[in-house]
């Protein structure tokens, strides 16, 4: 099952797609999608692993070509997150159709994983006109945001780390 | 304590005045009481901005606000959703972001009541 969960910056987005990985008694695999640029990049990984490391989870790290990770048979990943992901793929690699590549990619992966958690972000909440590149990453992370949803069971916003579930259920998992 | 959260103009301040019968004189304004004395108050409004002073004035904003909320347990606290949106270019303005959301998810655990207001309409979600 995939499970899409969004939510503003620190609002316990990672935190509940753990508790929804800790469910499942198969190995743990976590898609860090995140470039160590700087400072900050660098202390919010470290958070994450810290995070993860209680949890037994065994982290690859992947920046663009999710495609290309080979995973066994009935799993549980964590991919963190779409937003850079995207990023990466459109201002890295230059692809073109980073939409479509990054959703053939989650459903390749999907087919070894017994439970798939994607964490995203709003990115186009803020109203703000900005230049042509940024907007069309805005653009693509919504359709990829709208594509993931239909292919996921579940979907959750976060708000000050309460889940609240826009789509399906997590039955017995206390979030 | 009781926590109200939801975007900007969204009709939070009126939907509590409403609900929780606070007077002008029972609000503190985030962005301008001073910090002492919040504990003085039944609610305190623009809590985002509030934390964004407590930085700019080299304050931990999650500790005050332990202290803040250990002192009036029955504090509430209203404050905007910012943690949307592309990741701002300015540091101090992505670590107020980040501060926002550190310091809602401790007010959202400790709160016996998180409501959410979009258009004027409230959306208990504790």
């Amino acid at each position: 099952m995939l499970v899409l969960i969004t939510g503003g910056s620190k609002n316990g987005k990672s935190l509940i797609a753990e508790k929804i990985i800790e469910n499942y008694d198969v190995p743990r695999f976590y898609i860090a999608t995140m470039q160590p640029f700087g400072e900050e990049a660098y202390a919010a990984i470290e958070r994450h692993r810290k995070m993860r490391k209680s949890r037994n989870f065994e982290t690859i790290e992947k920046y663009t070509d999710i495609d290309e990770i080979v995973l066994p048979e009935k799993c549980a990943v964590l991919l963190e997150c779409a937003c850079n992901l995207c990023a990466n793929e459109m201002f890295s690699a230059n692809e073109k159709n980073p939409v479509d590549k990054i959703i053939s990619g989650v459903e390749k992966l999907m087919k070894r994983a017994e439970i798939f958690v994607i964490v995203t972000n709003q990115v186009g909440e803020d109203g703000i006109e900005y230049p042509d590149s940024t907007m069309k990453y805005i653009e693509n992370m919504g359709k990829i945001n709208l594509k993931l949803s239909e292919m996921a069971g579940v979907v959750i916003e976060t708000v000050y780390g309460i889940p609240m579930f826009l789509k399906g259920e997590i039955s017995g998992c206390i979030l | 304590m009781i926590l109200i959260t939801g975007g900007a103009y969204q009709g939070k301040n009126r939907y509590a005045a409403e609900k929780y019968n606070l007077d002008i004189g029972d609000i503190a304004d985030g962005e301008s009481v001073e910090i002492n004395s919040i504990s003085d108050y039944r609610c305190v409004k623009n809590f985002h901005i509030l934390i964004k002073r407590l930085l700019d004035s080299g304050e931990n904003p999650l500790e005050s606000t332990q202290k803040l909320v250990g002192e009036n347990p029955n504090i509430i606290i209203i404050m905007n959703d910012i943690g949307g949106g592309i990741i701002p270019l300015e540091k101090s303005e992505r670590i107020w972001r980040e501060q926002v959301g550190i310091v809602g998810c401790f007010l959202a655990r400790q709160a016996e009541c998180v409501e959410r207001i979009i258009c004027g309409i409230g959306m208990r979600i504790k």
